[in-house]
């Protein structure tokens, strides 16, 4: 540590150019606030003169404007706002990055090419504050803090130079010092200023800082000037207050997630995103897949996305979050509460981005209060256990790689859904197990995750049904055609809890595949497993799935299995009514049966039900959600289910583990 | 009414996109016509410069009455249709079109909303026409100014005055290929962040109709400084009644004394180029204190063009067909497969 990280300096104004230029040595691209388009803009930052100089942005919920600092000895200060629009995510998490390229030759051989990660780009970021830092810790919990590892964000991370500011004014949107996390600076940075009239008090709590102090040879702050930079950062706090929302904000908002006021919010909130977007801390992205005319070219760019928008939750079957409040719920529900859950941390940090730049006003401070009036008492929610939810099998630090596969045979189950039989050597993939998932790429189709239906010695099966694009294309390939593979991904069932018990398997539809891997383990090994129960609901007797292995399941006498179609045509001899209408035909499942469930969600939380009324015990019950995926590993944030990433912490989850959770719309 | 085109819009097989190319198939048949418009989505197809050749290539190009002098009646593997349906005429034709057409893309604000010319819809036709035209008994023009899909089934549909040509090429590239064309459906301000452009609402005060329409512009307005004026229509979901009250009331955008604006004017503001769609139009009403008027009709019938599979240019795929986005969007979720 260099001496000069104990020892306040001075820097006087008409030196900052000399920091610019320290910051800038060995070719170091240094960027901070200048002004552009009527507001505080982070760009590459030349000149002391690029500084917004003399102005001030004085923000309200919807309000963000810049003004001229008034007349005084204190007018020319070039930091005297709060935060802008942007902080420096743009930087360290760019709104858009290359993710992979994927390329078929003639031969129809698939290449997935996983994009490098970016150059280390050596960066000095000036005009930090202390809520940006903050952020920063945020997103490196999320992004590089584990299971999975955002390369890009490691990359750009990997050299910063953060040069902060301590706030001399709080503004009114401001409440760090609620959140704890402003406005000094604690952690975080390497250079740390204060600006005063004629220049900037500089602390240096890093030895890359106090080399550069060092290097300017500049001289002990006057205790004056230590003491007035102090008090302005004193000020602030004061002005802020420490009590902007409800201390209990987690308690209250997953105590009242049915709350009338969600729906009063959603008349004003107009979901334009912009909260999520302003936010130093959200981190949600989505591939967006291009191609060229030749078909066998295609770029996957990952961008930015918002839980507030339409396509954030859609899956080929419909929207799982289909209304505004739903969406307002998951964003607000998601900072203040869940985030809690998932990283050990607040997911807001208190800079107020997302009550100026919310064009209508909304103020989420005001919402959280108009909760707390309306819901006083609620009891302490205590924090998921994790322990349960651990994956079984941590994505890998390579989990982003695709390894490829061949497809051996296709064969049409049903008019619209096709097995495929795929060859790879991959021994991750041969190593899953029942109910993992693969992600699967061919050029030009957004990346779909598909279970895995069987596992073979040589390779796997995946039960496609042609619901979109991606997957219609899948159905139609042919046999020594190839696709990448990234997985197996995911929390499976875990058959060996039934160990012991009855197994009762239910499966609806096409939920039927999922399932198929614990139908191979529990007959693999049978002698391990009391009665063994399978009941099957389809549409039509034409959807039925697997009807020749279903057929010799029946037949074998260790085995019971059911089958009844939700419309039946003359043809159709055996039961006709939703699948829960079996058990109440067969007596006494009960205590000692564990339950594998999976079709459609309304379908599975009434088995769930039935279930339950003759005594499975929830946490003897699982079932396997569906969400949209873009990552599969939980860094894309879509598939959110409440404080679980379906991706990571599920597919499969306990009915126990669900919850209330399982029967709540919009979630 | 937002149209995607169908799940498997091209009829791709396999083999199209690289695995075991088939060799000399027949190019789709493309034609471009136009009704009631300005033909400047009609230049933006010429605009696709660097993908022109590549466009000539794969499309054989048998109807642009504003690039070539050679003309067809039809068949279209695919249609591209601008303007709106303004006159009797135009509604013989465009049903005789959908006759013709294997695929039916409406290209523009004309063509997709009605355009600017629909604005007659709130308005005494016979006084427009009295106003306007020395003889009007001349003048053969329906009351309204309607959207192609008020009269025949559309299968995809190209947003904006005028259209994106980035849009055009994603549509037509992923017709060669066979997936779903990537046309997000959200906000403009999705785009202007990403841009990172500061809000001109919350910095300026400007009334911006961002949050309301549909992205696919790049956030050109935004980009200079002024506000959105909605040429792309509504997004998904649109709050315009939330966003019109916040305009009002000075919650969004208020001048330097944080008042609001005039409902009028609040109104006008939405009475565009896509003013009349259902969630703009409805704003204009009731900001006018006109009594609600529901738009786009429900078909009569389904058009008789209405089919139920894909174009069938190129070989033909050797599984069953995929079943179409509406029937995808009809079935109950299904797990992950």
């Amino acid at each position: 540590m260099s001496v000069a990280t104990e020892v306040p300096t001075f820097l006087p104004r008409d030196r900052f150019d000399d920091l610019l230029q320290a910051l800038a040595a060995g070719g170091r691209r240094v960027v901070g606030p200048t002004v552009a388009d009527g507001a505080i803009v982070f760009a590459d930052l030349e000149r002391a003169a690029d500084l917004p100089a003399g102005l001030t942005l004085a923000t309200a919920p919807g309000r963000a404007r810049l003004e001229p600092l008034p007349a005084g000895p204190g007018a020319r200060r070039t930091f005297q706002y709060t935060v802008s629009g942007e902080g420096i995510k743009k930087f360290t998490f760019p709104s858009r990055v290359d993710a992979l390229s994927m390329t078929t030759d003639l031969a129809g051989t698939v290449r997935v090419k996983v994009e490098a990660p970016a150059e280390p780009v050596p960066l000095a970021v000036v005009g930090a504050r202390a809520c940006d830092l903050a952020a920063l810790a945020v997103h490196d919990r999320v992004l590089i803090g584990g299971p999975a590892v955002d390369p890009d964000y490691a990359a750009r991370r990997s050299d910063l130079l953060v040069v902060a500011v301590e706030c001399a004014l709080a503004s009114s949107t401001c409440f760090c010092a609620t959140m704890g996390t402003g406005p000094e600076v604690t952690t975080g940075a390497d250079l740390v200023l204060a600006e005063l009239d004629d220049g900037f008090v500089v602390r240096a709590p890093s030895a890359a800082g106090g080399r550069i102090v060092e290097s300017l040879g500049l001289a002990p702050a006057a205790p004056e000037r230590v003491g007035k930079a102090a008090a302005q950062t004193a000020a602030a706090r004061v002005a802020m207050g420490t009590d902007a929302i409800p201390a209990n904000a987690r308690d209250l908002l997953l105590a009242n997630l049915e709350h009338p006021r969600w729906e009063a919010i959603a008349e004003r909130c107009i979901a334009c995103a912009n909260c999520t977007l302003v936010c130093p801390t959200c981190f949600c992205t989505g591939q967006t897949v291009t191609s060229g005319f030749d078909g066998v070219t295609s770029t996957a760019a990952r961008t930015w996305d918002s839980c507030f928008t339409d396509g954030f939750t859609q899956v080929a079957g419909g929207n799982f979050r289909p209304r505004h409040q739903d969406r307002y719920r998951q964003w607000m529900t998601h900072k203040f509460a869940t985030w809690f859950d998932q990283f050990g941390t607040s997911g807001c940090i208190g800079c107020g981005r997302c009550v100026a730049w919310c064009p209508v006003g909304i103020d989420v401070r005001a919402e959280l209060t108009a909760f707390a009036a309306t819901a006083p008492a609620v009891a302490a929610v205590p924090l998921r256990d994790r322990g349960t939810l651990q994956p079984l099998a941590p994505p890998a630090p390579d989990a982003l790689d695709f390894r490829r596969a061949t497809v051996v045979s296709i064969t049409p189950e049903t008019a619209d859904t096709s097995p495929l039989r795929l060859v790879t050597d991959d021994p991750a993939i041969l190593a899953g197990t029942p109910g993992q998932f693969v992600m699967v790429g061919v050029p030009a189709f957004a990346i779909p995750p598909i279970s895995i239906s069987r596992y073979h010695p040589d390779g796997i099966e995946l039960t496609i049904r042609a619901a979109g694009a991606a997957t219609s294309f899948l159905t139609r390939l042919r046999p020594g055609a190839t696709l990448g593979l990234r997985g197996p991904l995911g929390r499976g069932w875990p058959v060996e809890t039934a160990h012991g018990r009855d197994v009762v398997i239910v499966a609806g539809g096409i939920g039927l595949a999922p399932l198929r891997p614990v139908i191979d383990a529990v007959l693999r090994d049978r002698a391990k497993f009391a009665d063994v129960r399978i009941y099957l609901g389809a549409r039509t007797p034409r959807e039925r799935l697997f009807v020749d292995e279903i057929e010799a399941l029946a037949a074998r006498e260790d085995v019971l299995v059911r089958v009844t179609v939700d419309r039946a045509g003359p043809e159709w001899l055996g039961r006709v009514g939703i699948v829960t209408q079996l058990f109440k035909t067969v007596r006494g499942t009960g205590t000692d049966a564990t339950a594998f469930i999976c079709g459609p969600e309304r379908m599975m939380a009434a088995t769930a039900t039935t279930l339950g009324d003759l005594g499975v015990p929830p946490e003897h019950m699982w079932l396997t959600l569906e969400r949209h995926m873009e990552c599969g590993v939980g860094l894309c944030g879509h598939c959110q289910f409440g404080s679980r990433f379906v991706c990571r912490d599920g597919p499969v989850f306990s009915a126990a583990e669900l919850g209330d959770d399982l029967r709540r719309e919009g979630l | 009414m937002d149209v995607a085109v169908r799940a498997s819009a091209a009829a791709a097989t396999a083999e199209d996109a690289g695995h075991g190319r088939a060799t000399a198939r027949r190019r789709p048949r493309v034609g471009v016509v136009k009704f009631a418009s300005c033909d400047g989505c009609q230049l933006t197809i010429l605009d696709v410069e660097d993908h022109l050749l590549e466009i000539a290539e794969r499309f054989d190009i048998v109807e642009f009455a504003e690039a070539t002098s050679r003309r067809s009646s039809g068949p279209f593997d695919v249609l591209l249709v601008e303007g709106s349906i303004s006159t009797p005429e135009q509604a013989v034709e465009i049903a005789r079109l959908r006759a013709e057409a294997k695929l039916l893309v409406v290209i523009g604000a004309c063509a997709t909303a009605g355009g600017i010319q629909a604005l007659r819809t709130a308005a005494e036709h016979e006084a427009f026409r009295a106003a306007v035209y020395p003889v009007p008994a001349y003048v053969d023009s329906l009351a309204t100014a309607r959207p192609v899909a008020d009269f025949v089934q559309v299968d995809a549909e190209l947003r904006g005055c005028p259209i994106s040509p980035e849009q055009l090429v994603e549509l037509l590239v992923s017709l060669t290929t066979g997936r779903r064309p990537q046309l997000p459906d959200q906000a403009v301000c999705l785009e202007c962040k990403r841009r990172g452009i500061p809000c001109v609402v919350v910095a300026r005060g400007l009334p911006c109709l961002g949050p309301v329409t549909r992205t696919g512009c790049g956030a050109i307005c935004p980009a200079f400084g002024r506000g959105c004026y909605g040429c792309f229509g509504p997004r998904e979901n649109a709050n315009t009644a939330g966003y019109a009250q916040a305009l009002v009331t000075g919650d969004a955008a208020a001048g330097a004394d944080g008042r609001g604006r005039d409902p009028v004017d609040v109104g006008r503001l939405f009475a565009g180029f896509t003013g009349a769609t259902q969630p703009f139009r409805s704003v204009t009403d009731s900001l006018a204190g006109r009594p609600p008027v529901t738009l786009r009709p429900t078909l009569a019938s389904p058009p008789e063009t209405l089919r139920a599979g894909p174009p069938t240019w190129g070989p033909a795929p050797s599984a069953p067909e995929a079943p179409s986005a509406a029937a995808a969007k009809e079935a109950p979720d299904g797990p992950r497969q």
